[in-house]
């Protein structure tokens, strides 16, 4: 009797049921609303052509904010003038391209035409090959300590991980708020006994500290990673290890970092892309200074776009195709070696 | 080759005590099996002994030589895993060299080892693939290699065969007797299959609860165990364990629980029964036939009978207890003595 009064109407019970028997509702009301002119929609397009019915809305944003800004970015590298219109804007062909790429010595980039691109270049190259280094060296040896049964793990992988969620922008202001002539880290050394020290004037140290933000922003990512792959690795096969009588170093540069090796393969192409794109913390750190010693390729063309007094917007899009075309590259790589590792 | 002697040997996970104080000699060139429900501490034994874990109390001496504090890797024990732990980015041979060029032996004495262990186990045409490009069996017989080439004192199997199909199983079981026969190395063995312990053993330890229930050979253990612990564990299928008024004539004695193994109960006439009982179950196994019958009370008991059977679900069942091979155990499940007279005789 009780049964049969519960399944006849019996109020549900407790706020979740309630909220379920809300959430039920809406989904019906909704589902009677959108049934008919869905199957008016399959009458006229057929059931094979349904499922691009139901793409068509991630389809259009990916189109208007991804796609056609790439669009207008070829348009722009191939037109000149000052026009924001493509209507307005003359066709130049690769003449944006000839200008960047027309160099006495690519080894000197002040026999370049367009000097500032190559130093971009160069300044993100010498960003790129440190950033990498320090990077994969440092993401692996926290990630080593990170997999030891030390006290605290687990609040230690959070702390290294914390950063990744901050913007990087944040980072910057944070790290310039103890850089700079009058921040915490000179007041540090003056209180020390030491000397002030002009990191955003001296060049090298303006691109060891974009390098070391970068890395201590970024680090956690690439640890979760290391550590995800250390983690893979079966406790048998170091047991087998120890009872093999390996030696740590061994057992390390032996077992660990080659069962490592694909985690470490997709870490260094995923740091390479991250480095050739690097704009905003090292543009907000250091702004591109002393002179051009920390202005990388991005910063340059967003200078050249819109930070000029004269806006080159076809310049900056032929410099954005030509660092998007090293992307799509370095992309290919990345996909490939994850397929590689998957299979 | 080494014996090897435990002493007083407990192991502690915080509060939880696995290992409760083990005593146990291995002689020089035996085949020790550790049996045992799971989590009753046989692998943590065998851990204990390779020196995978650290002991909290007691000491161990292998050939008299105390190695409790010392390193797995000095103790010169190899261990074949249960998941095989092979180097999965090496070669076969690699795996099976890794340890000797740790120990810093000479190349040619190296590749003299590796060649002779897989003549021994049939891989020399696999010296050059890695792990995954090899059957469960392969990679079984490169574990025991990679143990093989480095002449331990003691050779360590952690169910060895688990992760086989049944026929392989069976075909490594008979090549890991023949391997003990060739190299006559001191060996033990953890499994909670009691086949492999029965057929590899010399003798078995059986374990519950962190402690030893029984040591012995398969046969003692089968014919005379020890208390109702191993009587239901060794066997099966496992003996029939009743209370002592269900059968006639024995009520009367110390013991408290009757055993019977499924091969002792014999269908009778109705005269001579102890016990009519009900089959639940037949299974025709071809050659034999086991019945899974209820006693009074709803008490089960399975019967062996040789040959194939005609009884079905339901049919009444006279069956008399051979009374050379009843085992009787007292309230607190100890073996009463004097043991079965065939359990005396074969011992």
């Amino acid at each position: 009797m009780t049964d049969t009064m519960r399944s006849h109407g019996a109020p549900a019970r407790g706020p979740s049921a309630a909220a379920a028997a809300v959430t039920t509702g809406s989904a019906n009301i909704l589902m009677r609303l959108t049934d008919p002119p869905m199957r008016a929609v399959q009458r006229l397009i057929g059931a094979a052509r349904m499922p691009y019915v139901f793409l068509l809305p991630n389809l259009v944003f990916f189109g208007l904010f991804v796609f056609l800004p790439i669009g207008i970015n070829i348009v722009f590298s191939v037109t000149g003038g000052t026009g924001l219109f493509p209507a307005e804007r003359p066709y130049v062909g690769s003449e944006h391209y000839a200008r960047l790429l027309d160099c006495g010595s690519y080894l000197e980039a002040a026999s370049c035409r367009e000097d500032l691109f190559w130093r971009g270049v160069g300044n993100t190259l010498t960003f790129t090959v440190f950033q990498m280094v320090a990077m994969v060296l440092f993401s692996l040896v926290t990630a080593l300590v990170l997999n030891r049964p030390i006290r605290g793990r687990g609040f230690f992988r959070a702390v290294y991980f914390f950063p990744v969620l901050l913007s990087p922008v944040v980072v910057a202001l944070i790290w310039k708020w103890i850089l700079q002539r009058d921040g915490l880290l000179n007041a540090v050394l003056t209180t020390a006994g030491g000397e002030k020290i002009l990191f955003f004037v001296d060049p090298g140290w303006a691109m060891f500290w974009s390098v070391f933000v970068s890395v201590w922003a970024h680090m956690g990512f690439y640890t979760l990673i290391l550590l995800a792959g250390l983690q893979a690795i079966p406790r048998d096969v170091y047991e087998a290890a120890e009872m093999d009588g390996t030696r740590p170093w061994r057992v390390f540069h032996r077992i660990t970092l080659p069962l490592l090796w694909p985690n470490l393969l997709v870490v260094l192409v995923l740091v390479l892309i991250r480095s050739v794109q690097v704009f905003d913390e090292v543009f907000v750190l250091t702004g591109g200074g002393p002179g051009t010693a920390t202005m990388m390729v991005v910063q340059y063309i967003y200078t050249t776009a819109f930070a000029n007094q004269v806006q080159n917007f076809g310049l900056a899009g032929a410099a954005s195709v030509l660092l998007g075309a090293v992307l799509f590259v370095l992309t290919l790589i990345q996909l490939f070696l994850t397929r590689r590792r998957a299979s | 080759m080494a014996g090897l002697e435990l002493r007083g040997i407990r192991k502690d996970y915080g509060s939880t005590a696995v290992l409760k104080g083990i005593d146990l000699s291995i002689a020089d060139g035996e085949f020790v099996v550790f049996v045992g429900p799971s989590g009753c501490g046989k692998s943590t034994l065998l851990r204990v002994i390779a020196g995978l874990e650290t002991v909290t109390a007691g000491d161990i001496r292998i050939d008299g030589a105390e190695v409790t504090r010392t390193a797995a890797s000095d103790r010169g024990l190899a261990m074949v895993f249960q998941s095989y732990a092979l180097y999965p980015h090496m070669t076969v041979h690699q795996n099976m060299s890794f340890a000797l060029e740790n120990m810093g032996i000479a190349k040619a004495e190296i590749a003299a080892r590796v060649d002779r262990a897989a003549r021994m186990l049939r891989l020399t045409d696999y010296l050059q693939r890695r792990p995954a490009a090899l059957s469960g069996g392969q990679r079984q017989r490169v574990a025991i290699g990679r143990a093989i080439v480095r002449d331990p004192k003691i050779f360590l199997f952690d169910e060895p065969l688990s992760n086989l199909d049944a026929e392989l199983r069976v075909a490594t079981r008979k090549e890991l007797a023949a391997l003990h026969a060739e190299i006559g190395g001191t060996m033990i063995y953890v499994t909670h299959d009691q086949v492999e312990a029965m057929t590899l053993a010399d003798r078995i330890v059986v374990l519950n609860g962190g402690r030893i229930e029984q040591i012995g050979t398969p046969l003692e253990l089968y014919n005379r165990p020890a208390n109702l612990f191993v009587a239901g564990f060794i066997g099966s299928p496992r003996m029939n364990l009743l209370p002592t008024e269900l059968v006639r004539g024995e009520a009367a004695g110390p013991a408290a629980t009757l055993g019977i193994r499924p091969e002792h109960v014999e269908p009778c006439q109705e005269a001579e029964a102890d016990l009519t009982v009900r089959i639940d179950l037949v299974e025709q196994l071809g050659g034999e036939t086991f019945l899974y019958a209820a006693a009074p009370n709803d008490i089960p008991l399975t019967i062996r009978c040789d040959g194939q059977s005609r009884l079905v679900r339901g049919d009444l069942l006279p069956v008399r207890f051979s009374r050379d091979h009843l085992h009787r155990f007292d309230a607190a499940g100890l073996a009463c003595r004097p043991e079965p007279l065939l359990a005396r005789s074969h011992s």
